[in-house]
């Protein structure tokens, strides 16, 4: 594990994080309940910053802040909409026109909160299931309800370089 | 031309609730997938159209709309959990589909009818276990 960014900061991003879902959650800025939000904020971060922070540093980038910002609104309307478009037309045509295949889908990305978030962009948009992952040869088997390419890099175009794109610049 | 808070208020919660009611359409229109579909992995497709356009921004929407509509206490508290129930949904729902999609490509169903299988090819040959 590396040290960068030291302990304290990862302490302070994951309880800022879990605070800050307290409080939307609560819906309330009362005295107690930022008393107990806080300290279970603490007490959850120093047990499980080790876990799920690896480099803290990357988290006072304003320029990841940004992109993140941008990608999701991007990839909540955009790629959404026009997943959603395709399989409800396809649901509801009389045909039911589908081309399904599973494919090989190859990433570069090294960091694991960029795979699991090309993965699960992926999934979350209909017509595209991520069914198996291989860290090693860093390849993800994605079942494709219209494959429009079976060749590994010509599928990549399709499904996930968009969402590899966002995630190095988040992420990597 | 100044515009009357009130109407833009009302205009505004009328917008979100009809962006509620399209993603119970899509519901509907998921359901009528999950019975047409005749393969597990089509179905699955279906299924997430059910979950995003269906719970995810209906969920959204109708947060912001008790934000905006409901008496001072209820509001915030109806709105937060409803946005929070939504963030959590977005990032565990995949979490389910790929572990159900995993479980059911390791128990050998095969995707019917499909073009390729990369995984089957590379699972056969011994290049994934």
């Amino acid at each position: 594990m590396s040290k960068e960014g030291g302990g304290l900061g990862r302490v302070f991003v994951v309880a800022g994080f879990v605070f800050m879902i307290y409080v939307v959650f609560t819906g309330a800025l009362t005295l107690v309940d930022l008393i107990v939000g806080f300290s279970t904020a603490i007490v959850v971060g120093v047990l499980s910053s080790d876990l799920v922070v690896k480099n803290s540093s990357k988290a006072f980038e304003l320029r990841r802040w940004v992109y993140l910002l941008f990608y999701t609104l991007k990839y909540l309307t955009v790629y959404e909409f026009k997943a959603h478009l395709d399989v409800v037309k396809r649901i509801l045509s009389p045909k039911l026109p589908v081309n399904p295949a599973i494919v090989r889908v190859p990433y570069e990305v090294d960091d694991e909160y960029a795979v699991t978030t090309i993965a699960n962009s992926i999934t979350n948009t209909p017509g595209t299931v991520v069914v198996d992952i291989d860290v090693v040869r860093k390849v993800m088997y994605v079942h494709w309800i219209d494959a429009k390419a079976v060749e590994d890099f010509k599928a990549r175009e399709y499904i996930s370089e968009d969402f590899e794109k966002y995630a190095t610049k988040i992420f990597g | 031309m100044v515009i009357d808070p009130y109407v833009l208020t009302e205009v505004l919660t009328t917008l979100l609730l009809m962006g509620a009611l399209i993603g119970g359409i899509l519901d509907v229109i998921a359901a009528l997938g999950m019975i047409r579909f005749k393969d597990f992995y089509l179905r699955l497709h279906a299924l997430t159209v059910g979950v995003i356009g269906g719970s995810f921004y209906p969920l959204i929407l109708l947060g912001l709309y008790s934000m905006i509509k409901l008496p001072y206490p209820s509001n915030y508290y109806v709105g937060g959990i409803a946005l929070t129930t939504a963030f959590f949904i977005l990032i565990t729902a995949p979490a389910g589909s790929h572990a159900i999609a995993r479980a059911a490509h390791r128990s050998k169903h095969v995707p019917k009818p499909a073009v390729v299988d990369r995984l089957r090819e590379d699972r056969e040959s011994g290049v994934m276990n």
